[in-house]
């Protein structure tokens, strides 16, 4: 009975074919299948076949144990061995009488085509290339208006420091420090021109010509350029803090007018600041250092600084500073970005 | 032989253990004295477990005894006060419905289901990570929380969605159950009262006419010329007659018990009310059938197959890279967060919504078509029927016995059966037709029901049995108004039908006013006539009746016998006016007229005729690899003839009697495997071993099951099953529900269905016809490739919203895509294109080509995942990546900058992050450039979405074959594509929680190319599989 119900399920060959029917994708494809892998298969049930009868003279028992063993030709045969069979078989040969040729050619056709995909990708890439220039990017609408970022900086906004414990505001101090060393007045008048003040300083010409950068001597900032007072006023808790404006190429202050930064407290008593110094006294960045040109050809842009003298504060306590840019063209108030034109910090001096 | 392997295999992957195990060899030992007791359980007549069930006994006792009883009284009936306990400790008299799945239970079940799971998982994950957050530091971001809310709610918007479409079509099926409240006449308090039958309680004495359903189970107290129609319990089609004596022990066969939801077909009775509602007999049978497993639709094993493989992959990427994000020192938070964008990418969140809709929408077509769909995925396992078991009566044939043909003057004439058209093309000149006209007309008791003028013939309604309504129309079309030919000869007496006589008759004055004579005509089985016939009337003139005459007689009445058609015979005397004046008193009881020497007329024959529409139907059905089996309760002779007439056995293929009949031999010497057809009786059938009615439906492809018990039904039902093939089951009984339950897809018919046939029925044809099913099939079939179209459409995405997050990880770009988009493409753009595909014609003739194999032919195969996922999928997300790295390097960042950048990108402290350009970028201002980084990728997938949408349109043949404007839907799809892509970014850009701003409108073009060359790509794979069928390329690229 058995047997015939094997053999009108599959016709084409009857013993046996059905253990092997665990990959669905092969049923449709086996009625197709060559002439040599017929000879292959029916070699197989050949030797199936004799094996067969074997076991039918064998205990219900034992012939299940030996179909286990001769299904997977392994003599400890546990579900998990099978299982991962199965897994190999179906990940590395999903065609089961599929020739070594024909993984082969399946290798090389998927080659070919992740190739040519790669190929269609490059010229993609590289017509991408062509469209944007080296020099100029072509839009700046997201990185404008320009952004704020202050020195120093040590991921945090939060200025907290005893006057009296050198080891808290040391590392304000190195980093100031550290961070002035590009504005060093030797250094800025070797690499540097002193170009005229308050204008643009414009170089036309071709935009991958080299282009001139003015000088920002570490020396403007006075009193906060570490110079006189090597700890920037932090050892008498009138700490300096330098402000900075984003880079962004093209960028010119509208009409002119220089950009000017005005600080104040930002929430509660306004009188908790008493005063500020600004360096430049100017409290602007002045115009010849704009535009940017990128830095492909403007390599020793400086950005100006702005140097806020906190020389009365009151201590301790938090006092919120909000920190603005003032000028034509400038936004300080975008909800989302607290760093667009403004920028937030605390100040809490302990003596 | 390691048989083992595939059942593993198949526990793991298919999920249908069992179904394998039945093939295999080895296991059959171990389970076959097991199965053949369930088989011999099985076996045990449903009469008899139903009988010992409820333990009738009320047919044996006497009235006296059944008044104690029940506290009643025949003459008076129930008090109300009585009746008016009953009811409140019996309940009403109405089937209980079927246990319904709370609806509490349903919607959960939607929550969970599919990959909602999946979904649930990833929200949980976005909470715990957010928990994790939250307790390192107070004032991290709100993100998390937003994105698990919006998993959340797109899980239970899906699921409501998904229950709001079951429930919809569930409630149509609600309303059409719903049927008008049946009335009852009973007595109580001594006056005959009318109130629906749902109040009856036992005890209560009911009255009951021909036409009247019977209430409720009823004791016949008393009963006149009663006949009830026992066909939808018993399954006997003969009208059986009733009266009140014990006949039986077996409450169903004796004669004084009527059943709740039988018809009364004929005559009068009363009764006393046994049973109620579920406790009648018909409550046990349907109650039965709640007993049946529903068999799991073939359409949600694929879909759970399907799930298994997507969510296989989700888990199995997600998990990859959770330990390949781990391993490269991402923090575990991070790498959770990236296994959520794994999981929420891999995951087709609209799909199970998009074919809840699709197969409403077929559902819906198929209603039109008169195929109503009680279970929504009932619609595709139509489509992947391979046996029919069809009940002849109804479906296969008009269900109205009609003439079919004539015998007189020697010569068999045909009539016309066809449904409308009622022309009768035969010879009405010969004077033996207007004498057998004569007899058709008047000795014939059955009447329209007045007020019926407009109506066309043959659907008018006719008071009287099946053959005699037969005639009535026949002569009603031939002669036109017979109630008038009838009043002009007046009919003085009459011997109604019975089956001891076998003949009907009756004594008309003639209308020929010159003739004083009585016509005496009469009718019934042929030989009974012809014994008291002398004469046969031949061309008008009367001669002896002589050897050859008779034996041409014999000749005809064989040949229409053999066609399995009722056969009539017709004889007339007139008699001589000197022995019967006018005012002669005909006696029918002494018979004071003569009773031999009749003048024979002719012969008649009836069928039920096959619809017309049917041959054509399985003609259809056969071409689309469709076995039709019928199961009928008929004789094997008539069922064999409507076989045959209706192609089920088809013009040239022979039974083994048949052949044996041919070559007369006999039929043990026939060799079985010439012949291609057979016919089974139920008797052959109850002899059948299991393995038996395999090998018989197996190896012969034309296969009639007559005289079958419809409990056999299932017998038949559970056979074909374990053939692998997918069975549809027509029916209409009660006795038929546990059949229509146990198919894969039961079919009820919609106008003589009983309404648990309907309960149990996946599907009910409003006009109970044949071929309705097929046109059920196509629909099935062609939703199951369009659903292909769909689902592979909206697997290709999964990679190109996939890939973004792996890029990410790997290599450390800003994050492409965005979590919250790809939800936008998902559940935006994608859905209307997806189910747009629905409407998608069919590439080729659907119905040409063989059933799917339930287990073989998957929804979701192997080319089609590795096509979608690796060749298409790949392809969109080069594209979408190109339009990324565009938007980014044309604002400042190259992608060589981009590499690795992700650590500094992300750092909310970082407010001059410096580009290609030298330029400063606080930390919001990436933020907006990475939404709009999400946008273009949004875009470019869009884009290439369009084009993958008109190359799923068809799977082989070109998209110019096809025609690319034929499906207006599509362009509606890719029309609501563009314009939801349009609104997100233009519309809703300023919303930030959304992330997508505003693209410039060049991006918009810039994957177009990809688009051209993904459709390019397919058109190439297509004219292949086209040009070389069967090849490596065909097996490997054709999904």
């Amino acid at each position: 009975m058995r047997r015939q119900l094997r053999s009108r399920r599959a016709p084409v060959f009857p013993h046996s074919y059905r253990y092997r029917l665990d990959d669905q994708d092969e049923v449709n494809q086996n009625y197709l299948a060559d002439e040599e892998e017929e000879a292959e298969e029916e070699a197989r049930v050949m030797v199936v076949h004799n094996l067969e009868e074997e076991e039918e003279e064998d205990e219900v028992k034992e012939e299940e144990e030996k179909n286990e063993e001769e299904g997977q030709g392994q003599p400890t045969s546990n579900t998990w061995w099978r299982k991962l069979q199965i897994m190999n078989e179906y990940l590395w040969d999903p065609e089961k009488r599929m020739s070594l040729a024909r993984t082969g050619l399946i290798l090389v056709i998927y080659f070919f085509f992740y190739a040519s995909l790669a190929a269609v990708i490059t010229l993609c890439m590289y017509t991408l290339f062509l469209t944007i220039g080296p020099y100029m990017p072509t839009f700046t609408e997201r990185v404008k208006p320009p952004g704020v970022m202050i020195r120093p900086f040590a991921h945090s906004l939060n200025f907290n420091f005893n006057v009296s414990e050198p080891d808290t505001w040391q590392h304000y101090v190195i980093s100031l420090n550290g961070f002035l060393q590009g504005y060093n007045d030797s250094l800025q008048e070797e690499m540097n021109i002193d170009c005229p003040p308050g204008q643009y300083f414009i170089q036309d010409g071709n935009e991958d010509e080299d282009k001139k950068a003015c000088q920002f001597k570490r020396s403007f900032l006075k009193n906060c350029s570490g110079l006189e007072d090597p700890t920037f006023g932090y050892s008498t808790g009138q700490p300096c803090i330098l402000l900075k404006m984003n880079r962004i190429v093209g960028f010119r202050p509208e009409l002119g007018d220089p950009v000017k930064v005005f600080c104040k407290v930002q929430r509660g008593d306004e009188n908790d600041i008493r005063s500020i110094n600004y360096y430049p006294e100017s409290a602007s960045f002045d115009l010849r250092y704009y535009p940017y040109y990128g830095k492909m050809t403007h390599v020793n842009y400086t950005s100006p600084l702005v140097a806020m003298h906190f020389t009365d504060v009151v201590k301790n306590q938090a006092v919120p500073v909000q920190c603005q840019l003032k000028g034509k063209g400038i936004i300080n108030d975008v909800i989302n970005d607290h760093f667009v034109g403004r920028i937030i910090f605390t100040l809490n001096i302990e003596t | 032989m390691g048989q083992k392997t595939p059942q593993i295999y198949s526990v793991e992957l298919n999920g249908a253990k069992d179904m394998k195990q039945r093939d295999k060899g080895d296991d059959k030992d171990k389970y076959r004295g097991l199965r053949s007791t369930c088989l011999e359980l099985r076996k045990n007549d449903h009469k008899e477990r139903v009988t010992k069930e409820i333990d009738l006994d009320d047919h044996k006792l006497s009235n006296k005894e059944l008044e104690n009883k029940y506290h009643t009284n025949i003459v008076t009936g129930l008090s109300s006060t009585q009746a008016a306990e009953l009811l409140a400790r019996d309940g009403p008299n109405a089937l209980s419905p079927p246990q319904e799945t709370p609806e509490i239970i349903k919607f959960l079940k939607q929550m969970v289901g599919g990959f909602s799971i999946l979904l649930w998982v990833g929200a949980i994950l976005c909470w715990i990570a957010y928990g994790i957050q939250f307790s390192n530091d107070k004032s991290s971001s709100l993100d998390n929380v937003y994105l698990g809310t919006v998993l959340a709610l797109v899980v239970i918007l899906t699921g409501i969605f998904a229950y709001y479409q079951e429930a919809k079509s569930t409630n149509i099926m609600a309303s059409f159950s719903k049927m008008i409240p049946q009335q009852a006449l009973v007595i109580r308090d001594s006056e005959k009262k009318i109130i629906p039958a749902e109040q009856l309680v036992v005890g209560d004495i009911v009255e009951i006419k021909g036409g009247d359903q019977i209430p409720a189970d009823i004791r016949l107290l008393f009963a006149q010329g009663c006949k009830v129609d026992n066909s939808s319990l018993t399954g006997e089609s003969e009208p059986q007659p009733r009266s009140c004596e014990f006949t039986h022990d077996n409450p169903l066969e004796t004669k004084n018990i009527g059943f709740y939801s039988t018809t009364c077909l004929e005559g009068t009775a009363t009764g006393m009310v046994i049973n109620t509602g579920d406790r009648t007999i018909i409550g046990h049978i349907a109650s039965l059938a709640s007993g049946v497993g529903n068999e799991k639709t073939p359409i949600a094993t694929e879909i759970e197959h399907f799930v298994h493989i997507v969510a296989g992959v989700a888990i199995s990427i997600g998990v990859l890279f959770f330990i390949i994000a781990v391993s490269m020192k991402y923090r575990v938070l991070d790498s959770i967060i990236f296994l959520i964008g794994i999981i929420v990418a891999n995951v087709p969140e609209g799909l199970l919504a998009t074919v809840t809709v699709t197969l409403s929408l077929t559902a819906k077509r198929m209603a039109k078509k008169n195929c109503l769909v009680k279970n929504l995925e009932a619609v595709e396992t139509l489509g992947s029927t391979s046996i029919i078991c069809s009940d002849k009566t109804g479906t296969l044939t008009q269900n109205r016995m009609t003439v079919a043909h004539l015998w007189f003057d020697n010569q068999i004439f045909m009539a016309d059966t066809s449904e409308d058209h009622f022309k009768q093309t035969f010879d009405q000149s010969s004077g033996t037709w207007a004498s057998l006209s004569k007899i058709i007309t008047l000795c014939n008791r059955a009447e329209f029901r007045p007020g019926q003028e407009r109506v066309p013939i043959m659907k008018r309604v006719v008071v009287g049995d099946a053959s005699e309504t037969a005639l009535l129309k026949f002569s009603e079309v031939v002669l036109g108004d017979v109630m008038e030919i009838r009043k002009r000869n007046h009919k003085v007496a009459e011997i109604p039908f019975n089956s001891t006589n076998k003949f009907q008759l009756s004594i008309h004055k003639t209308d020929d006013p010159t003739d004083k004579r009585f016509l005496m005509v009469m009718k019934g089985a042929p030989e009974k006539v012809l014994e008291k016939c002398s004469t046969i009337m031949v061309n008008g003139q009367e001669q002896p009746l002589d050897q050859s005459t008779a034996e041409a007689f014999y000749t005809a009445y064989m040949e229409l016998g053999g066609l399995g058609e009722r056969v009539l015979g017709f004889c007339h005397l007139y008699l001589p006016a000197d022995e019967f004046p006018e005012t002669y008193s005909f006696d029918v009881d002494a018979m004071n007229f003569p009773m031999s020497n009749l003048c024979f007329v002719g012969l008649l024959s009836m069928i039920d005729p096959p619809r017309s529409t049917v041959p054509d139907a399985i003609t259809k059905c056969r071409s689309a690899g469709i076995k039709v089996i019928m199961v009928t309760g008929d004789h094997p002779i008539t069922a064999k003839a409507i076989a045959k007439s209706v192609g089920i056995i088809s013009a040239n293929s022979e039974t083994v009697e048949d052949i044996a009949k041919r070559l007369n031999i006999a039929v043990e010497q026939v060799n079985k495997q010439d012949a291609k057809a057979v016919v089974v009786t139920g008797m052959e059938l109850k002899d059948m071993s299991e393995d038996q009615l395999d090998e018989v439906l197996s190896s012969y492809p034309e296969i009639v099951f007559a005289r079958t018990s419809p409990q056999q039904k299932l017998i038949i039902v559970e056979g074909c099953q374990r053939q692998d093939a997918v069975v549809a089951v027509t029916g209409d009984g009660v006795n038929d529900s546990p059949a229509l339950k146990k198919a894969d897809i039961g079919i009820a018919m919609g106008i003589a269905g009983s309404d648990a046939a309907k309960n149990a029925a996946d599907m009910v044809l409003l006009d109970d016809n044949f071929a309705s099913i097929v046109t059920g099939v196509e629909e099935g079939r062609l939703i199951f490739d369009n659903l292909k179209k769909t689902i592979a459409y909206t697997l290709t995405k999964n990679i190109a919203e996939l890939c973004p997050f792996l890029i990410y990880i790997i290599v450390g770009v800003p994050l492409p895509l965005g979590t919250i988009t790809i939800l936008f493409i998902d559940l935006g753009t994608d859905i209307v294109p997806s189910i747009a595909l629905a409407y998608e014609k069919a590439e080729s003739d659907i119905m040409n080509r063989k059933p799917r194999h339930k287990k073989k032919d998957r929804l979701v195969n192997k080319p089609l995942a590795v096509y979608s996922y690796l060749h298409i999928g790949l392809m969109q997300s080069l594209g979408a990546f190109l339009v990324y790295f565009t938007v980014y390097a044309q604002e400042g960042f190259r992608p060589s900058t981009l590499i690795n950048l992700r650590v500094e990108w992300e750092k909310d402290f970082v407010n001059n992050l410096e580009d290609s350009y030298g330029q400063e970028w606080t930390r919001y201002q990436r933020k907006y450039l990475e939404w709009t980084g999400y946008t273009a990728f949004f875009i470019g997938i869009m884009i290439q979405q369009i084009a993958d949408l008109i190359i799923r349109k068809t799977r082989k043949n070109s998209i110019f074959q096809q025609g690319l404007f034929r499906n207006k839907v599509i362009w509606v799809g890719i029309a609501s594509q563009i314009i939801i892509a349009l609104i997100l970014s233009y519309g809703l850009g300023s919303i930030t929680a959304l992330n997508f701003t505003m693209l410039r409108p060049q991006y918009w073009f810039v994957a177009v190319p990809h688009a051209i060359l993904i459709w390019v790509y397919d058109e190439v794979r297509k004219l292949f599989i086209r040009l070389y069928p069967g090849s490596w390329w065909d097996k490997n690229m054709y999904y």
